[in-house]
């Protein structure tokens, strides 16, 4: 995973990771994401296909579906919990 | 006051006076005070949230020491400094939360700027009251509308697959992901119902191999899942929860255990594992049945092959080394799962039509005539004539009808070239050329060894072959299982 900082730098990144944190058992398509969320489906698309590339998000492929969710990594899971409680 | 109520009353207190609702109210007392700026006292008069400078705290023990602390009506007083202040209390129902302070006016308020205060007080109040109720709504909803949406999104991922080793692999990859734990096992009832047979293990931290103790069958009542399996009753203990897969009986158990942050299972969590539970519990129903359906399938295509090969051995049908060979390369060149079963059935009866040839045509050594050698490729048809009728046969069809097309277009039924011939019938022309080249059949004269065959087939290449299948055969052929089909 890249620095962390940079990730955040990223709008949807960050909305993303965001979310994610919040709900970490939460699996949902690209669609269903940008719900949540709000924004643009294609730039959250793109943003959660930079974030699978850095291990951060995970995704299950299936035939017609490729669903996300949040990386099992506890390492990583940790740095983005630290990171977003220094934010606040 | 006790320690509950208090604690209560500060934390609604700081909730509004932070809250949007607070700004109108601002804005009025802007009007009517020339003051918008205000400072919050809790209902015992200590400073909560102030603005303006430190000596103005006094003025919160100053009015306490008046012992007002009850007081539910507003104030005017001088304070240390002889200027007048105003507070104003924050009354809902028959609780005072705390008091609002307004310091450094430049005269007394007139009751009508007093009366205008209330009722800003009042909405400021409702308002909040609204806000808050919206976001206990949103706080309960939005998690539950999250986990509803993400059993539909199992729900697809699940449903999208009918293979039994894929699909329990990936309910067990889900139910380590939405549980949040590092082990995950799904383990079915045995068809005595005494023992549950794992079948898949998952653990983040190592890889667990089939021959691992873990995937050793459990007696019924034996263990969490064992007792889970016997009883149908969900566990939860700290660091595991098991909960039943029930489809009319019970048919088997999933379990998970080490959430990643260490923290304990909750009641929340184990509400979705029942849910993917009694989604996975349909999934399993669905590929058992469908499981069933290709065993009928093949059942019924063996009995097919069985009647033909009664009428002359080996004639109508291939070896069984073949029908592998087929599916190895099939596998090599990572056709799909769909198209893999249609080749099999139709590597099962590729030569059926042969039923139609005369005896004396099918045995007969040496080259055939023109004119036999025409019925011998019109076979093709006869052989769609008489799967044609069956269903789920039909996908087999053009491999069937294909596979003594030629890549160059130079073969037949139809002349196909290239990628117009179905992969299938790719695979089926490779495979049947060197099974005919490595056994002996009455109108091809003498075999020859497997890598004299291997070299013919590479010799025609992107000719009578296609490139890419040869290299899987390739790959396939020099397996030491497949030098004597």
């Amino acid at each position: 995973m890249k620095n962390i900082k940079r990730l955040f730098k990223n709008e949807a990144a960050r909305k993303i990771l965001l979310f994610f944190n919040e709900n970490p058992n939460c699996i949902d398509t690209a669609k269903g994401i940008s719900l949540w969320i709000g924004g643009d489906i294609n730039v959250i698309q793109k943003a959660l296909a930079q974030l699978v590339k850095e291990g951060v998000i995970t995704i299950h492929q299936a035939a017609s579906t490729a669903a996300y969710a949040y990386t099992n990594n506890k390492e990583i899971v940790k740095k983005i919990e630290k990171y977003i409680k220094s934010m606040l | 006051m006790k320690e509950s109520d208090r604690k209560e009353k500060y934390d609604f207190l700081i909730r509004f006076s932070k809250s949007s609702s607070i700004s109108a109210f601002r804005k009025i007392c802007l009007k009517v005070l020339k003051k918008g700026r205000c400072s919050f006292l809790d209902s015992e008069y200590k400073p909560v949230k102030c603005v303006g400078e430190c000596r103005h705290l006094k003025l919160g023990k100053y009015l306490a020491m008046m012992k007002s602390s009850h007081l539910r009506e507003y104030m005017a007083f001088k304070c240390s400094c002889n200027k007048v202040c105003l507070s104003f209390p924050i009354v809902q129902g028959s609780s005072v939360y705390g008091h609002v302070l307004f310091m450094h006016l430049d005269s007394e308020p007139k009751k009508s700027a007093i009366d205008a205060i209330r009722i800003s007080m009042d909405m400021a109040l409702k308002e909040f009251q609204k806000e808050q109720e919206l976001n206990k709504l949103y706080e309960t909803i939005r998690p539950r509308a999250i986990a509803l949406s993400t059993i539909h999104t199992i729900h697809r991922l699940l449903s999208s697959t009918l293979n039994m080793d894929e699909l329990i692999e990936r309910i067990a990859r889900l139910t380590l992901q939405v549980m949040r734990s590092r082990h995950c096992s799904i383990m079915l009832l045995d068809e005595s119902k005494k023992y549950l047979i794992p079948k898949a293990v998952i653990n983040l931290d190592k890889e667990i191999l089939r021959t691992d103790p873990q995937y050793r069958k459990i007696r019924l009542g034996v263990r969490m899942e064992g007792k889970v399996a016997k009883t149908g009753k969900v566990a939860i203990l700290k660091n595991s929860v098991c909960v039943p897969l029930v489809e009319e009986e019970i048919i088997g158990v999933i379990s998970a255990r080490d959430k990643i942050n260490d923290a304990p299972f909750d009641r929340f969590e184990l509400e979705i594992l029942i849910t993917l539970a009694e989604q996975a519990v349909i999934a399993i129903k669905n590929a058992q049945m469908y499981e069933e359906q290709e065993r009928m399938a093949y059942g019924s295509i063996k009995t097919l092959a069985a009647l033909l090969d009664s009428k002359s051995p080996n004639t109508f049908t291939h070896s069984d080394q073949f029908v592998k060979m087929v599916l190895a390369i099939a596998e090599e060149i990572k056709l799909p799962r769909e198209d893999i079963i249609n080749l099999h059935y139709a590597a099962l009866l590729p030569d059926t039509g042969k039923f139609s040839v005369p005896d004396e045509i099918l045995k007969k050594p040496g080259s055939l005539s023109r004119k036999e050698y025409d019925i011998v490729k019109k076979q093709h048809l006869e052989s769609i004539k008489i799967i044609e009728h069956m269903e789920f046969l039909k996908p087999a069809i053009p491999i069937i009808k294909h596979h003594h097309e030629r890549f160059d277009g130079k073969g037949y039924p139809d002349g196909l070239e290239g990628n117009q011939i179905p992969a299938g019938a790719r695979i089926m022309a490779v495979a049947n050329a060197f099974e005919a080249m490595i056994s002996a059949r009455p109108y091809k004269g003498k075999k020859i060894s497997a890598a004299q065959a291997i070299r013919e087939i590479v010799r025609n290449k992107g000719t009578q072959f296609d490139p890419r299948t040869v290299d899987a055969f390739i790959k396939v052929a020099e397996k030491p299982e497949y030098r004597n089909i």
